[in-house]
């Protein structure tokens, strides 16, 4: 299953310093073969989030497979669900993880490398609420 | 009736992030389920953050046990990812 498109995982945090550097673990503990696209901080380079950046994310993220998003807190989700409420001509499937964000991002990248489909990739961040670290 | 496979290797490397990530993305790759024993503890070779919370540490002996269809080859792939991933560390 690794030959077809895989699904892009897109992070959305109010700090773009955050998305970035969960990015590039995410990146690192996964191969390197996933797209992650990041939408951090405002339009304007501050704390915050921006439906734009979102929006350029899902389409850079988007290999064909669909995208996983995965919001950090609060306004985050409701930055994304306001872009989802009309995705015209987004790609699809899109689906939107209720998942710790740095643990969601690595699960959800290695089962995205392995080929899993939007399914699996949103089932592996949502497991990572259950994952203990101790 | 599914195949049953198991093999069991000695760490020369910590278990750490990166070679996690790896033996995850392999051993999903798979149809059989694949699980890894350490000491006590057990976990699903598919989950990578259940692969790192296993802590496994050089010299501690790992089991690779999978059962499904293509469960011999599920064990090759993961005990030459253990032998292999754990010499860079991570």
């Amino acid at each position: 299953m690794s030959d077809r498109a895989k699904v892009g995982i897109v992070l959305v945090s109010h700090s773009a310093a955050l998305a970035e550097g969960t990015a590039e673990l995410a990146g690192q503990i996964g191969g390197g073969t996933v797209i992650i696209a990041t939408a951090g901080g405002t339009d304007d380079g501050r704390i915050g989030t921006s439906i734009a950046k979102v929006e350029s994310a899902i389409r850079l993220a988007d290999g064909g497979a669909g995208v996983l998003i995965l919001p950090d807190l609060g306004s985050s989700v409701l930055t994304v669900r306001t872009l989802l409420a009309d995705p015209e001509d987004l790609p699809e499937p899109i689906a939107v993880a209720d998942a710790p964000f740095v643990e969601g991002a690595v699960a959800a990248t290695v089962i995205a490398a392995a080929g899993g489909d939007i399914k699996a990739v949103l089932g592996a961040a949502e497991e990572a609420r259950h994952a203990r670290k101790l | 009736m599914p195949e049953s496979c198991e093999a069991t290797v000695t760490l020369t490397g910590d278990l750490h992030a990166r070679p996690a990530g790896a033996l995850a993305v392999a051993a999903a790759r798979f149809d059989s389920a694949v699980e890894l024993t350490v000491g006590a503890s057990r976990a699903d070779a598919k989950s990578v953050l259940a692969v790192m919370g296993l802590g496994a540490e050089s010299g501690q002996q790992v089991t690779v046990h999978a059962t499904g269809p293509d469960a011999r080859e599920a064990v090759a792939a993961l005990i030459g990812i253990l032998t292999e991933a754990t010499k860079v560390g991570g």
